[in-house]
């Protein structure tokens, strides 16, 4: 305490000497330099953020629609926004939003799109949409219901999650097959130079490396605990990231085939427990010009990961995703994450039961420079109560989230697609750009 | 309006149906439960590698754990030593490093002398394609966890060692080899071998086994036991044997227990024996339980705890109870009870608390894939070993009551 007030007043007596040395006009030439500093940092800020930087996006022609998960991606060659719509039961509609026309339309249900038969239903897409250099757009499927597991044998029992590719151009799914019987697929992603598939099992939590062109599937291996992480990703060279059991990166080069496990767990904020630990990341956002991926995890952290393309770079903790206030640091939920065009990193937080603030999802915005994070929006959370996606920014920087309102709040539950029996959520896709308004 | 009351109406059904098969399952909640973290690859703390850790025969001794592993085709495995005090792994040894190119030990540990302990492995194919060597080994623990492992040589070239057990007033050893199925004999003191063809499956056998896409570790005895002066166990076509080892000779028995239009899966997989002299055998084919008299030799089929294939492992704890692995892939294999008072009761996948540095506040630990267990020697703890790119074990006391823990 004495060497802070020492040191201050050190502060103070240089700043009296140097005023005295200079005279008044320097000092007010200094108060004009941060005046303008000032007006600079306000301007860098933009506009406030308000209702008009923000639409919602309704799917049309599907009447019993639940849910979106992490069913969300958009194709860059097509400019267009896909995503994954669902009745959380056994139908899910596949749509596509084209920003030019302004204009969402269902493409089609894959189990008709992919020629699924009734004991081969999928209650998801919860995996990204994601999507080859040369636009074609791969996803994968999920049983997504307590009949998943364990009915192997029961007469509407779950087979498995299968491999999906859609061609924009000719409007044709193809089924790419079946990964591992039982088993839903949780993500997926992709080698954009290769086109070489990678995914992730549920519940057993196997990395799974898929070659559409040659029917290879190779199978690396359980690398989870008693929850399945629900996030992969990749870098700039096309390998795949996961994380093991104690929230360490685990990389699959796939120059070499292998898989290479970080030294150390990603930041977590002491005490996180271990159900979130093991849970991972749950959502990702590259910012391609600096060569970094920032990361979400399940404990609330928000992490800049620095490639490299041999074995796993270094990882910089930018601090928790909000403030928490009374609550535990680790507890905010944030499932999606986007990086704006003015460098900025975006993201809602709440769901799955989960709110920093009572009834209400918060629009944050974290500067990664300055580590300093705001809310910009709340939403009721039956307007918005939950959001996913990673990483959907179309060419004129618009942001998307795949959204849901809880029709009826559901504090503590777990799931809130339904309450007390009844469908208690409406999907819409969000479309948001923090530095200009949007229109649907 | 009459459509979408409807629909509402099959949406509200629908949930109430998934909202009960949400709560359909509880697990096993024993109130002393732990895993310990045996693989972990880039890590500082002795830990095994990945691909090389499932975990293929188990025993205890004291509090030492021992476990010989399997590895994926061209790697090789390990034995490995956890403290169940410690609850944590305290020695590995590269088995390549005393006898390279081996693929597996599957045998289990059989205990002999002065604690000694004996198994035998099967081996990585040669560089020129053929078969490699497998070897008998013993293993000596020291108090501190410290591994020695002395190679007993090879059986038969080209051969590997499927199963084993041990007669330890006649101090020898008794296996099956693989691929070719030949008995052997192995006495420790002086090193004799004496093979037998008696139980290797016939030409026409193997030609209807192709027929089934099985090959000698589907369908030759995958472990054996000794009781009376017998060793029991399986041969081809769904059959089982004893060998006499007073007379050198062998008896083919009543058939394994089976499911009908299944004979060809028919093998013996894991044995245990009980105080009361009676041994207990798992068929992998279809996952009967059966008990077996071997004085009367009288077999009685117990049934299958679980709608699956596979019993891997039988061990008795000290409530008397006789605990068990049963199904696995392409399910998830469960833990299961059975005593002659209650019957089967399915404990599902064991998921229990592991705590380790670096993960001090805990994480569960979820069995889906459990390939053997075994008891500590007062019955206290029952230990399962997995099967899996990253395998661990699972530990819990039993107790005379469970608490169910509603599964998330």
């Amino acid at each position: 305490m004495k060497n802070e007030t020492k040191a201050n007043m050190n502060g103070w007596k240089s700043f009296t000497f140097f005023h005295r040395m200079r005279g008044e006009k320097l000092f007010i030439m200094m108060l004009l330099v941060w005046c303008i500093m000032a007006e600079i940092e306000v301007k860098g800020q933009g506009k406030e953020i308000t209702k008009k930087n923000i639409t919602f996006i309704e799917y049309p022609d599907f009447p019993g629609k639940v849910s979106t998960w992490g069913s969300i991606g958009y194709n860059a060659k097509y400019n267009t926004v896909f995503i994954g719509v669902t009745n959380h039961h056994d139908r899910v509609g596949f749509y596509e939003y084209n920003p030019a026309l302004k204009k969402m339309k269902l493409k089609g249900f894959i189990n008709d799109l992919g020629y699924l038969r009734p004991y081969q239903w999928q209650a998801k897409i919860h995996s990204k949409i994601v999507f080859g250099s040369d636009g074609m757009t791969y996803f994968t499927t999920d049983g997504g219901e307590s009949r998943e597991e364990y009915l192997m044998d029961h007469p509407a029992g779950y087979v498995g999650g299968f491999f999906m590719k859609w061609n924009p151009s000719t409007n044709t799914m193809t089924n790419l097959g079946m990964a591992m019987p039982y088993e839903s697929l949780k993500d997926i992603d992709i080698d954009m130079e290769t086109n070489l598939l990678y995914a992730v099992s549920y519940p057993q939590a196997h990395f799974l490396v898929f070659d559409p062109a040659k029917n290879d599937l190779r199978d690396l291996g359980r690398l989870g605990s008693s929850h399945v992480p629900r996030v992969i990703f990749t870098d700039w060279w096309g390998n795949c990231y996961y994380v093991d059991w104690r929230q360490r990166l685990v990389k699959y080069e796939k120059d070499k085939g292998i898989l290479v496990f970080a030294k150390n767990s990603l930041p977590a904020f002491e005490g996180t427990p271990g159900g979130k630990i093991i849970t991972g990341i749950t959502a990702f956002a590259k910012d391609h010009e600096n060569k970094i991926i920032y990361l979400v995890t399940y404990g609330a952290k928000v992490i800049a990961f620095h490639p490299q393309k041999e074995g796993i770079g270094p990882v910089e903790d930018l601090g928790g995703v909000a403030d928490t206030g009374d609550q535990p640091e680790w507890t905010p939920y944030v499932p999606n994450l986007n990086f704006g065009n003015n460098g900025k990193l975006y993201y809602l937080v709440g769901g799955h039961g989960n709110y920093v603030k009572e009834n209400a999802t918060i629009l944050m915005e974290l500067n990664p420079k300055t580590h300093s994070r705001r809310i910009i929006y709340e939403f009721p959370s039956n307007e918005l109560g939950e959001a996913t996606g990673s990483d959907i920014k179309d060419k004129d920087g618009n942001l998307y989230f795949a959204g849901r309102g809880e029709l009826i709040p559901a504090p503590g539950q777990a799931s809130s697609e339904y309450f007390e029996g009844k469908p208690n959520s409406q999907p819409i896709m969000v479309k948001f750009n923090p530095t200009k308004e949007v229109q649907k | 309006m009459k459509k979408h009351t409807l629909l509402l109406f099959v949406l509200f059904l629908l949930n109430l149906y998934s909202e009960s098969l949400r709560a359909q399952y509880t697990f096993f909640s024993p109130k002393e439960n732990f895993a310990i973290e045996v693989s972990l690859p880039n890590s500082d703390l002795k830990r095994l590698p990945i691909y090389r850790n499932s975990i293929s025969s188990l025993i205890i001794i004291g509090d030492h754990i021992i476990g010989g592993t399997t590895a994926n085709e061209g790697m090789t495995p390990f034995v490995f030593v956890a403290s169940l005090k410690q609850r944590q792994v305290v020695e590995i040894k590269d088995l390549n490093e005393i006898i390279p190119g081996q693929l597996a030990i599957q045998t289990g540990f059989c205990r002999g002398e002065s604690n000694a302990l004996f198994a035998g492995t099967l081996a990585n194919k040669k560089t020129d394609g053929s078969n490699g060597d497998g070897h008998l080994f013993q293993v000596d623990i020291g108090q501190d966890g410290t591994i020695n492992i002395s190679d007993l040589g090879n059986i038969l070239p080209g051969e590997g060692i499927l199963s084993l057990t041990l007669d330890a007033e006649k101090k020898t050893l008794y296996g099956v080899s693989c691929p070719s199925g030949t008995f052997f004999k192995y006495v420790i003191d002086t090193k004799k071998i004496s093979t037998y063809k008696n139980i290797a499956a016939t030409g026409e056998q193997i030609k209807t086994l192709k027929e089934y896409d099985l090959g000698p570790e589907n369908y030759l005895s995958r472990s054996l036991i000794q009781a009376e002066g017998f060793i029991f166990g399986s041969i081809p076509i769904n059959s089982l044997f004893y060998f006499d080892t007073k007379k050198d000779s062998f008896q083919v028995m009543k058939d394994i227990p089976e499911v009908w239009g299944r004979r060809t899966l028919g093998q013996v997989e894991s044995w245990t024996r009980s105080t009361n002299g009676k041994i207990y055998g798992g068929n992998a084919g279809d996952g009967q339980l059966f008990e077996i008299d071997p004085i009367t030799k009288k077999i009685k089929n117990l049934g299958k705890p679980i709608g699956m294939n596979r019993l891997r492992g039988l061990s008795f704890g000290r409530d008397g109870k006789l605990y068990g692995i049963a199904g696995g892939q392409p399910g998830y294999a469960h833990l299961f009870s059975y005593d002659d008072q209650d019957g089967f009761t399915d404990l599902g996948n064991p998921e229990f608390t592991m705590i380790a540095p670096g993960i001090e506040q805990g994480i569960l630990w979820r069995g889906f894939q459990l390939g053997t267990i075994t008891s500590s020697e007062d019955g206290k703890y029952i230990v399962m070993g997995e099967d899996e790119s990253l395998s661990q074990l699972l530990i819990f006391a039993p107790d005379d009551k469970y608490e169910q823990r509603i599964g998330k």
